[in-house]
């Protein structure tokens, strides 16, 4: 079917419209922290930077900033495989084999999934305080997997689910157990979607706020959010600096959106929406 | 994976109730004292004042976002050219890490500097700062905002999979028989759609009733108690406050209305699942 030039130009503004409210905050950080202090703090701000510089992005590297990058990318790598290595397993289970209690798992991983930080929060603190582990990173690598394993498990579910049964089955007639038919044949057509899975748990970890701002409190045990948080604490807003550290947070989970942005939107989709 | 599930999850949550009955602080042993700390909560007109906030918040921002999300889901199903990168555009918003977006927010809501005031005067629409953060009804539109602009692409994206499982057949069917656009969407679409519909309505729902972030890093539930709702009430009390047990007693009286939340997407989940 044919559109109207009419309808078109609606369509197009539509989108212009909305990507300009979608970019703009985006845009704005960006471009403040590019700029000098004296022209970040001018009453009618400039919309694009008169003179450029990394001033902020100099200042931020001298504080606490660098260490609390390492401690994400520590935290967030080492909870991502941990818990893409156990999701792969439980959803392969879920979706595979038919075993007594498995709508209860999968009931269970739903749940888990759904299941807000707002409620965890003080149980989870407790929790950690009582084991001694309060104010460290292994406080983030026990906590975390709460959120990421469920949503791995559970976008990796439907996947598994899709990979023909009879694929399998052909590779155990020729001899091969259940585990190598598994690691053979459904890992590998599953490849797309166990990235995606481990991009995403990674993202999670990386974003993650309240659990970090419960359990965390030294300078250089914290991770890139509470970081940035710490910026505005006080009355003094650094806001050159800030919105710089917010670029960099940005900036790799962004890369890997864009890099992956074909089975990320699916991938998201189906977990959101079955 | 469910015992650790169960142990880091379930265990935590059922002490919460027990810490609930005692009158438990940060740093010191409780002591069982019955229904005291649930009267004395329900008894508070901070608590209900903070059931209204939440509920305002929540309704507001999931309205918002089911319409915004609803117009980006019919344009991005239509075809033209830079669909792709549209795509790309509008989705942006949901990978920058929250924390991110509220800091880019907030610095746009500034006084001084801030984007939003100096196009408002630019324009000529206010000579003074508008109050976006500081004035109690103005307070709560601003974190609706910053909630609406970050969580609108997640019911983009899941619309969008239920449109594009719509037949072509229907419409063209429907356009023979001489029906208009509206009628098209209200006939055709809007029952198709009804389900991932309901479902992504049902998880937004659920992560807007618990979000913290947002409103603690922008009001810190002020002015006033103003943008008060219970994750930021039940932080306030545990941790500032430093009394554990009336900040879980928070919690856990805001989980009923989540489990029925909850029911409703793993009943209609898991039972296209089989």
């Amino acid at each position: 079917m044919k559109s109207s030039p009419l309808k078109t130009a609606f369509l197009y503004t539509v989108l212009v419209a909305m990507s300009v409210v979608a970019l703009f905050p985006i845009y704005w950080m960006l471009n403040t922290s590019l700029k000098s202090n004296a022209e970040i703090y001018r009453i009618d701000p400039t919309f694009w930077p008169e003179t450029f510089t990394l001033e902020s992005y100099r200042k931020l590297f001298e504080g606490p900033f660098p260490t609390q990058i390492g401690n994400s990318l520590l935290v967030g790598f080492v909870v991502s495989v941990l818990s893409i290595a156990v999701s792969v397993f439980a959803a392969y289970a879920i979706a595979r084999m038919r075993f007594r209690g498995r709508k209860a798992i999968s009931k269970s991983v739903l749940y888990a999934y759904l299941m807000p930080r707002a409620v965890l929060f003080i149980p989870l603190y407790m929790l950690v305080s009582r084991l001694q582990l309060a104010d460290s990173l292994w406080a983030l690598v026990l906590v975390y997997p709460t959120i990421t394993i469920p949503y791995a498990t559970w976008i990796l579910v439907p996947y598994f689910a899709s990979v023909p049964v009879e694929l399998e089955e052909a590779a155990m007639i020729d001899g091969a157990g259940r585990l190598r038919a598994m690691l053979q044949i459904t890992l590998p057509l599953s490849a797309p979607a166990i990235a995606a899975t481990t991009v995403f748990s990674f993202t999670l970890c990386w974003s993650e706020y309240l659990y970090g701002l419960v359990m965390i409190n030294s300078f250089d045990k914290k991770t890139i959010p509470l970081g940035l948080a710490d910026m505005i604490n006080g009355d003094v807003f650094a806001w050159g600096p800030l919105m710089g550290g917010a670029v960099i947070a940005t900036l790799p989970i962004v890369a890997l959106y864009l890099a992956a942005n074909r089975w990320m939107v699916s991938g998201l989709a189906l977990g959101g929406v079955k | 994976m469910t015992l650790y599930l169960v142990l880091i999850m379930a265990l935590p949550l059922l002490w919460a109730v027990w810490i609930s009955f005692t009158d438990k602080r940060v740093g010191a042993p409780g002591e069982l004292i019955g229904f005291t700390n649930y009267t004395d909560v329900l008894t508070d007109p901070l608590f209900w004042r903070t059931a209204w906030n939440t509920l305002v918040f929540t309704l507001g921002a999931v309205v918002l976002k089911l319409i915004f999300g609803m117009a980006m889901a019919l344009a991005l199903n239509e075809r033209f050219r830079g669909r792709a990168l549209f795509r790309v555009l509008l989705f942006l918003p949901w990978t920058v890490p929250t924390i991110v977006s509220v800091f880019a927010w907030q610095w746009m809501f500034s006084d001084v500097g801030g984007a939003f005031n100096a196009i408002l005067r630019g324009v000529g629409l206010a000579d003074e700062p508008v109050p976006w953060l500081t004035d109690p009804k103005m307070a709560m539109l601003s974190v609706i905002a910053v909630n609406v602009w970050r969580g609108t692409p997640f019911i983009g994206i899941a619309l969008l999979a239920g449109l594009s499982a719509v037949s072509q057949e229907q419409y063209e069917a429907a356009r023979v028989d001489g029906t208009n656009v509206f009628q098209r969407f209200l006939h055709i679409t809007l029952p198709s759609i009804r389900n991932v519909a309901m479902l992504a309505a049902v998880i937004t729902t659920i992560w807007t009733l618990n979000d913290f972030e947002i409103i603690w890093l922008l009001t810190r539930g002020g002015p006033a108690d103003a943008t008060q709702v219970f994750s930021t009430l039940s932080y306030t009390i545990g941790f500032q406050n430093l009394d554990i047990a009336k900040a879980t007693t928070i919690s856990i009286l805001s989980i009923p209305p989540l489990i029925v939340l909850i029911n409703y997407v793993t009943k209609r989940t898991l039972k296209d699942q089989d």
